[in-house]
């Protein structure tokens, strides 16, 4: 079901406002014949840009969940950088006075804000029991956002630092590799639509698309550890191309699965699809939803499979000899692809842009009617969101790395296998159990996977059957009891087998 | 190739060089490179008082100072042969076990990082805080106490110490079970540490490798144990050993959980020594008092000589000690120190030949590196 809040109609409709005012604007004059080309051509410019600009700039929020509220929570009140760290820092040094250093005084202005909120509201309460280490930096008791405008800060740090190539580097590659990575990256967003009536642009094969985008940027990365010259960034070059097909091809095949189930490459039809056949495409294939966030964990190269960059052995893997703002370009842009692949979990297995019971609390009277008000991007943001928080942030802060052939393992015998299952499940469940007749594109929405009479039989079912599936692994307490223990290391010389003072 | 890792870099926990020689990702040589920070301890004490080494010692690791300010100071004691007042012998015991909580603690926070688990390392700072907290209370400081004496200690338990110190280490007993539930139930953990970084006991104890780095691979040493110094056979404990599942050896999952159960045990050493110390724990003596601190001779004889044997966090630490140096035998003649770590680094660099460079971090970490006191 389309979502109420049509933007591309409000700029691109016939008789929208941009289109009028361009006609009549243009009436009279030797560009009357092509006034719609220019109205569309306006349009589309601000259509992009809105959409960019809602993308890019709500990816601060899920910066602000895992470096500051996340990590804040893990570390249970104790010392992270909160919101007042911008204006208020130790025993009342203010943080850095980044104002100062914003060309012709134009930050003056915050500066004396910050003066003044800090005579005003500084080292106040101090019921806090970390407070005699870091000061209390909730605004009058409460603690709105902490450290949000931090990122901010650290950009302008990263503006003011100096750009330096290695000695011997090549030159032309190590400049090119940043923009090739963070160009690839900002083009994703462009396929990512908010709701049916806010993307950017909406090509027939945007699920292709996208996937042939994500991968162009290990490339970048391979090129970047290549040409930095140093023995570090080569074996995390290296190590990121030497996993690429190990997760790589799982990822295509999952996709390949949500897109014979949904039947179609377009991502808006595939979100279509899960409320016209009546459920989301997570309890359809728990299996393909797991196996995708894995590859894509590992695809946007975050622990436990960030290996590339493996920060205790490898310095910092392949972005070691980046500085400045060429680093926090590829920082936002790793940033950016977790971003989209938040994102993309939410549209191919939590049904886009439709609420959580869309088609029966939206059939109630007054009430559904209110429900359906909510915007349809809103709703995909805070589920992009949610995702970030439940899946990624999680798995980063309990997780540990894994090695790179543990991967390769993990990837060729366990992924893939899984993979081609869940394509064989989903072309079974499209060709025998779903229910042509049932799809229907009202507020309702279809029930296409009902099956003996009852509705949302067949998802009901799957999804308690990998429920079970997922506690009996789950609880195999043997894990733990068996003898020999579960992973060994297959090298020439098997390891172990090396006495020192012999060699 | 060669990749040299050090002296900056993440894996190496202090300042010293690995140089690893790889064939891929597979370390085919290792070599190991000390001596950065070698500031010569042994020989600025042949011009100090015996009282004045103490501070050296302190920092030899600042990761354990009480333990290593204790080590000097029986090496001392028994130069000078002075009997220590039983209730100095608890206190030095509890700040001892404390110091060793601390010092694991921070083994733990640098090895989570190591495998690539940031959390751990925020989680173990926060309680090593606890007990650095307590230290403080004794020592004055946070990392450098100087609070050992020779015949007794500087100062009693203060004030609610043993009432803080019973709270904390409940809490912690608590949060271990906590850690557990993190790392040993997680099979990312499992499959970075287990079959990692095999090494057997009897090339082990050949090299002179010690403490719970052997006792991971089942040798039941402890020199608290086997040849208990100060009051560790008054105390209700069992030394933390290990029993490796393979014949290889131990590896480093067997060295974490040594560790992690030497802390439950010093947890419970803390608890127990609190209740027996003679004049309770809640009385203090003032400073000076003959419960705590014995009066002791500032000179040895020519020919005299001390020795200490002593458990430290990492391995055994050994003081020698002749007497009758300068100003009349006021200073040591010539003081000797056998760290733990020194003798188990070079042997580290080599097993870890046949594994993969991200084992690397995962072995040295294991082996709870401190360049300290490598490299005195």
């Amino acid at each position: 079901m389309d979502d109420k809040y049509d933007l591309r109609s409000l700029f691109l409709g016939e008789d929208s406002l941009v289109h009028d005012l361009v006609t009549s604007g243009l009436e009279g004059t030797p560009l009357e014949d092509s006034s719609s080309n220019i109205a569309f051509g306006l349009g589309t410019f601000a259509v992009v840009n809105i959409v960019f600009l809602l993308l890019f700039f709500s990816q601060f929020a899920i910066l602000w969940i895992e470096r500051k509220a996340v990590a804040r929570m893990n570390d249970r009140r104790g010392a992270t950088t909160a919101l007042r760290s911008l204006w208020v820092g130790e025993n009342g040094v203010t943080g850095g006075e980044w104002w100062n250093m914003l060309p012709f005084g134009l930050g003056r202005p915050v500066g004396a804000v910050n003066k003044w909120l800090n005579k005003k509201f500084g080292n106040r309460s101090e019921e806090f029991e970390t407070v005699d280490r870091v000061n209390n930096r909730s605004w009058m008791g409460l603690s709105i956002l902490p450290g949000f405008f931090q990122n901010v800060a650290d950009g302008m740090k990263f503006l003011i630092k100096e750009h330096m190539v290695p000695r011997r580097a090549d030159k032309l590659i190590f400049e090119v590799s940043p923009f090739l990575i963070v160009s690839t990256t900002l083009i994703i967003l462009g396929m990512i639509p908010l709701s049916s009536g806010m993307y950017a642009t909406n090509p027939d094969l945007s699920i292709l698309y996208i996937i042939a985008i994500f991968g162009i940027a290990p490339i970048g990365v391979f090129f970047a550890g290549w040409a930095s010259n140093n023995k570090y960034t080569l074996i995390g070059g290296i190590r990121s191309a030497a996993q690429l097909t190990a997760y790589e091809i799982p990822l295509l095949l999952t996709l390949l699965a949500v897109a014979m189930l949904s039947g179609t490459f377009n991502i808006i039809d595939s979100i279509h699809f899960q409320h016209t056949a009546g459920a989301w495409n997570l309890f359809l294939m728990p299996l393909g939803a797991a196996l995708f966030l894995i590859t894509m964990i590992a695809e946007v190269e975050r622990v436990p499979f960030d290996m590339p960059e493996a920060e205790a052995e490898l310095v910092e893997g392949w972005w070691t000899e980046y500085g400045g703002m060429r680093f926090g370009m590829l920082f936002m842009a790793e940033y950016i692809r977790t971003y989209a692949a938040c994102f993309l979990f939410t549209h191919f297995f939590l049904g886009g842009w439709h609420l959580p019971f869309q088609g029966t609390i939206g059939q109630i009277p007054y009430l559904g009617d209110a429900y359906l008000l909510i915007p349809g991007a809103l709703v995909v943001l805070i589920k992009a969101w949610l995702v970030f928080l439940i899946v990624f942030v999680w798995a980063r802060f309990s997780l540990a790395r894994i090695r790179t052939d543990q991967i390769l393992e993990f990837g060729w015998r366990m992924l893939l296998p899984l993979a081609v299952l869940q394509v064989v499940l989903a072309a079974l469940y499209r060709l025998y159990l779903f229910d042509v007749e049932g799809m229907s594109d009202t507020v309702a929405g279809g029930s296409a996977w009902e099956a003996f009479g009852i509705p949302f039989f067949i998802p009901a079912l799957t999804t308690i059957l990998w429920l079970s599936i997922f506690f009996l692994l789950l609880n195999d307490t043997g894990k733990n009891e068996r003898e020999e223990r579960m992973y060994h290391v297959q090298t020439v010389q098997p390891a172990g087998t090396h006495t020192p003072g012999q060699d | 190739m060669w990749i040299t890792m050090g002296p900056q870099h993440p894996m190496t926990h202090g300042l010293w060089t690995l140089r690893v020689k790889v064939d891929g990702e597979t370390v085919v040589d290792t070599e190991a490179e000390l001596g950065y920070i070698h500031r010569g301890v042994e020989k600025i004490a042949e011009a100090r008082d015996f009282t004045q080494v103490t501070p050296y010692c302190d920092r030899l690791c600042y990761v354990s100072a009480m333990t290593w300010a204790n080590s000097y100071i029986y090496a001392a004691e028994d130069l000078l042969e002075v009997d220590v007042p039983e209730r100095a012998e608890y206190i030095r015991l509890i700040s001892a076990e404390i110091q060793r909580l601390a010092s694991h603690l921070m083994w733990l926070g640098a090895f989570g990082p190591d495998i690539g688990n940031l959390t751990l390392m925020t989680w173990c700072m926060r309680d090593r805080e606890m007990f650095l907290d307590l230290l403080q209370e004794l020592g004055g400081s946070r990392m450098h106490y100087n609070y050992p004496r020779i015949g007794g200690v500087k100062r009693d338990l203060p004030v609610g110490f043993a009432d803080r110190a019973r709270a904390k280490v409940k809490l912690f007993e608590q949060r271990i079970k906590e850690y557990e539930m993190m790392l040993d139930e997680s099979t990312i953990w499992l499959v970075r540490l287990q079959g990692v970084g095999y090494s057997r006991a009897e090339d082990m104890v050949n090299s002179g490798v010690s403490g719970p780095n052997v006792r991971a691979a089942g040798v039941n040493y402890d020199v608290r144990w086997a040849h208990p110094y100060s009051v560790y056979d008054q105390v209700d404990w069992e030394p933390a050993v290990e029993k490796p599942t393979s014949v290889k050896g131990a590896d480093c999952y067997d060295r974490y959980r040594v560790r992690m159960e030497e802390m439950v045990q010093s947890c419970k050493m803390v608890l127990d020594a609190l209740d027996k110390i003679p004049g309770g724990a809640n009385t203090h003596y003032s400073t000076g008092d003959e419960m705590i601190l014995t009066k002791a001779p500032t000179r040895a004889p020519e020919g005299a000589t001390g020795f200490s044997n002593y458990e430290c966090t990492r391995g055994a630490s050994q003081f020698y000690i002749q007497g009758g140096g300068d100003g009349r035998g006021k200073n040591p003649y010539r003081l000797s120190i056998r760290s733990p770590m020194f003798i188990t680094i070079p042997y580290v660099a080599k097993t870890m030949i046949g594994y993969k460079v991200a084992d690397i971090p995962a072995i040295m970490g294991s082996f709870d590196p401190c360049i300290g006191e490598t490299d005195r």
